[in-house]
């Protein structure tokens, strides 16, 4: 059973999208301060501040980005900014909560921003390579070049077709939908998907998740004397890497950091799959979130595309329902956000705020996020205790 | 980003042992939506080979037809210029695969 006692206080995030007059300071300030004010807090009442970030060296020139976002908070506490691709913000998480369990800090906010829209589109795709390594850089595979071949892969091995994929982004957009800080809240159709531009075989636009502008903030506690009215605790924080690349691994349609983030997890929680009622998927691409599903228990080995085509993980109609945020397909995908803002989103499932896209008694949720082609994954476990 | 001519030349020993090696495709995508130094090349194939050695390989497919873009399609490591280099920048070759 958990041992860990950590329970969320507040949280917040900002619209999702192309945000042309928002500054990342902007951003930042309007998560953090949010997210205290949810809290009850005050900026000087948190220990320390972590930020997750991919970008903002390679694309803003900023290399000291935790002491910048320190200004925006107002004060001057020790502040860090962790660094893996995509899974930033749930790395910085993961840290902040070390730090918790350490005795080291008792209140502390974590926020994930990133801003990706000032830049063109082949310097974004340019700088997300960065999280690549070289060989795959050299190659000239680009990041959804990398997640083709597994698509690739993963339909041969088990006779998918490309319309069982196009059925995630489909799900997912119908989240969306239901979401108003989502980038995208119109649903969509197979057959859309299917006319979309390639982007590199077999995936097509429809696809791949956004290039987005957001932030988001959570504050978390070890402090039991702070009381909040819906409580949630965090009851399980994991992290697994993998090598770099993809090319020199043994599968290519499962990824081990996954499995062993997921599974150190679930033994954290004392939880099997099918406790979790509500789960925040990274789905940069659709093949992502079908090989997640299956990586994490929830589907059998090449059940996953087809379990998610008939609705086993839709709102309303499936029983572990997947990505109700529209998850980053829909809600939109900045990077070092995105694993904060899975956190923002199981919170409001399982405090039952979730609005038009309350998954019905949600207690138990899970937050997935994926570095790269699945060099790290950090997987973390919600209860909701009301 | 410039490329460091130092890292070029850390590099040569490394290609020059997998020149002329074949293998066969497992994998392959195009590449429709390149990086800012493939742009000039887009689209083009990008295929993980498994060598004869049995090590697995990761680059891209040069002088192919369609029909070549298939698992099992045997190809040799051949030393083209990579990619479009600034004006500044050291010329670049690297290893990329051609059907046999």
């Amino acid at each position: 059973m958990y041992s860990m006692k950590i329970n969320i206080l507040g949280t917040a995030t900002t619209k999702f999208g192309e945000l042309w007059d928002v500054s990342p300071r902007e951003l930042a300030r309007e998560a953090m301060h949010d997210a205290l004010d949810a809290s009850g807090l005050k900026p000087f009442q948190v220990d320390a501040l972590f930020v997750g970030n991919m970008l903002s060296g390679i694309l803003g020139n900023q290399t000291n980005l935790a002491s910048l976002i320190v200004e925006e908070l107002g004060a001057q506490v020790p502040a860090f900014r962790l660094e893996g691709a995509c899974a930033s913000g749930g790395l910085a998480l993961h840290n902040a909560i070390n730090s918790l369990n350490a005795g080291k800090y008792k209140t502390v906010l974590v926020l994930g921003l990133e801003k990706m829209t000032d830049h063109s589109q082949d310097e974004i795709t340019s700088a997300l390579s960065a999280a690549g390594s070289d060989e795959e850089r050299m190659a000239g595979a680009t990041f959804p070049g990398i997640y083709a071949l597994m698509a690739q892969a993963y339909m041969r091995e088990y006779n998918i077709d490309e319309e069982t994929l196009a059925t995630i982004s489909v799900k997912n957009h119908y989240h969306g939908s239901l979401n108003p800080k989502a980038q995208f809240q119109s649903p969509i159709t197979v057959a859309d998907v299917m006319k979309s531009p390639k982007i590199a075989d077999p995936l097509k636009l429809l696809d791949c998740s956004p290039v987005s502008d957001g932030a988001s903030a959570v504050v978390i506690t070890s402090d039991s004397s702070i009381k909040t009215k819906k409580p949630v605790s965090i009851i399980a924080s994991e992290v697994a890497t993998d090598t770099l690349s993809l090319y020199n691994r043994k599968s290519f349609t499962s990824l081990s950091a996954v499995v062993n983030a997921s599974q150190k997890a679930y033994q954290e929680a004392g939880l099997k799959p099918t406790d979790v009622d509500v789960a925040e998927i990274h789905d940069c691409f659709s093949i992502s979130e079908a090989i997640a599903v299956e990586d994490l228990g929830f589907s059998k080995k090449g059940e996953g595309a087809k379990d998610i085509a008939k609705n086993k993980m839709t709102l309303f109609k499936g029983k572990i329902i997947c990505n109700p945020s529209g998850g980053l397909k829909a809600c939109g995908h900045p990077v070092g956000a995105t694993g904060i803002k899975q956190i923002v989103e199981i919170t409001e499932q399982l405090r039952g705020e979730a609005g038009k896209r309350q998954v019905k008694s949600a207690k138990i949720g899970l937050a997935h996020n994926v570095g790269g082609s699945g060099a790290v994954a950090a997987i973390h476990i919600l209860k909701g205790n009301s | 980003m410039k490329t460091s001519p130092v890292k070029l030349w850390r590099r040569q020993k490394d290609i020059i042992s997998v020149i002329g090696k074949r293998g066969k495709i497992l994998l392959w995508t195009i590449i429709r939506v390149p990086a800012k130094s493939f742009v000039d090349q887009a689209p083009y194939p990008v295929v993980i080979v498994r060598m004869d050695d049995g090590k697995k390989m990761v680059g891209q497919l040069v002088d192919y037809e369609k029909e070549n873009l298939v698992a099992g399609q045997k190809v040799q490591a051949v030393l083209r210029r990579l990619k479009t280099e600034g004006k500044e920048d050291a010329i670049y070759y690297h290893i990329k695969f051609k059907p046999l």
